[in-house]
């Protein structure tokens, strides 16, 4: 097991950083966890008994240490995305940097899609935290209920609550927010943002090349929340044409927060 | 043999009857108590998380206006139900024994949540409130019944935790 682990670990890494970077919202937070994750797990090799794979086994030392970490910190409010706009909106360098890595980087490209996947990370930073994990651990990274349950040292019946749960709430936010799904949205930032980043580009064209936003007729909420899911699962947001762009904005929404909180109490 | 007759007997009227209860009421002088029951297709697990997170009774809950606080032991919630939107009770919990019995109330009435685990995998639920005391007669006919909102609020548990029951593994 010695000799392979570092392989097997390897193999898992690229998940294992999207999945606690979509938990954390920061990328120095999430190569701190999976090298300790990767330490950790090295370290208690010989405990594991292959009652689970070595997958769920490593995601679920990471799942605990992110867990500890983000413990004592206050989860986001779900209208956060407004609150980070008018943030970066009065920040006079946030779109000079933002155009500078969509003008020199190989991954400052900009598309929907990808903006998709980093709007569901913000607000599902909303979730309580339990209800975060076990939705990621389901419909992002795959996991069946009973292997969560091993993650989360929770029962079955919890982990099918905190993902019924989870999935009711993103649907009723979603719902709500997004302009791309609901006609009545509020939230229109992902084709704002195209109209920046991709003056030249036909917005309707970009939306039409979306499962998500040809859906959105249909109304059927739960289909819709199963598409953005697809979104998430065909990104990694480490590894992307867009993902330095998306980065850049991840941490920007991040800092906002952590003050927006603070002022909070 | 006895599995047998065990599940023949489950399979009767008067066995469902026995579990299944719509809200009943009974008056008394002093006192006022209504009880619903109602079998769930669900893990005990699931119903008392329902049952426990306040945060999330309102989305599933068509009796409950809002829950403020923590269901947890000794905390006082503040809940507003349909039963009279204008009106917070304050309510302390004063029994909680995970997956099997919680009761919360105030000065004037207790209400009390029962979950039992079936052999066929069911839970039953059952929700009893008794209000009263020796000042009861002067305000009981102030008090609306409660019946109604206790056959919805067991329907509504009964919907959302076979809901879960069913997610895909």
């Amino acid at each position: 097991m010695q000799e392979n682990f570092t392989e097997e670990f390897e193999s898992i890494r690229p998940s294992l950083r999207s999945y606690i970077l979509r938990m954390t919202a920061s990328a120095a937070d999430t190569d701190d966890i999976v090298q300790e994750t990767w330490y950790k797990a090295r370290r208690n090799l010989d405990s594991f008994q292959g009652q689970s794979s070595l997958k769920t086994w490593i995601f679920a030392i990471a799942s605990n240490l992110a867990k500890d970490h983000l413990r004592q910190k206050k989860r986001w409010p779900e209208n956060v995305t407004d609150i980070c706009k008018e943030a970066a909106l009065a920040n006079p360098t946030f779109f000079g940097e933002a155009m500078q890595i969509r003008m020199t980087s190989p991954q400052g490209n900009f598309e929907i899609k990808e903006h998709i996947a980093f709007c569901f990370t913000c607000i599902s930073k909303s979730l309580p935290l339990e209800q975060h994990i076990v939705l990621l651990l389901k419909e992002v990274y795959e996991f069946k209920v009973k292997e969560i349950s091993t993650i989360m040292e929770q029962s079955e019946a919890m982990v099918k609550y905190y993902l019924h749960t989870a999935r009711q709430k993103m649907i009723e936010v979603f719902d709500r927010r997004c302009a791309l799904i609901n006609k009545e949205g509020i939230c229109h930032q992902c084709t704002e943002l195209n109209g920046i980043f991709n003056p030249k580009q036909n917005v309707q064209e970009e939306l039409a090349k979306i499962d998500l936003s040809r859906a959105a007729e249909s109304g059927d909420k739960e289909r819709l929340l199963d598409l953005r899911m697809d979104v998430l699962r065909g990104i990694d947001p480490f590894e992307s044409g867009a993902a330095e762009l998306q980065l850049h904005h991840i941490e920007h929404n991040r800092k906002v927060m952590e003050g927006y909180l603070e002022k909070e109490g | 043999m006895k599995k047998l007759l065990m599940l023949f007997l489950m399979a009767t009227p008067a066995f469902i009857s026995a579990q299944e209860s719509p809200a009943a009421t009974v008056r008394k002088t002093f006192s006022r108590t209504t009880s619903v029951s109602t079998v769930i297709k669900a893990d005990p697990a699931v119903i008392w998380a329902l049952l426990t997170h306040a945060a999330d009774y309102k989305r599933w809950n068509s009796t409950i206006i809002s829950i403020e606080g923590d269901i947890a032991p000794g905390e006082t919630i503040r809940l507003k139900s349909t039963l009279d939107p204008k009106r917070t009770f304050k309510l302390k919990v004063k029994t909680f024994e995970p997956e099997n019995r919680m009761v919360w109330g105030d000065g004037k009435g207790k209400r009390t949540y029962t979950l039992t685990r079936n052999e066929n995998g069911t839970t039953t639920f059952s929700m009893t409130e008794k209000i009263g005391g020796l000042m009861f007669p002067l305000y009981a006919k102030y008090i609306p019944p409660f019946d109604a909102t206790f056959n919805r609020f067991a329907a509504d548990l009964k919907q959302e935790a076979e809901k879960i029951g069913r997610n895909d593994e």
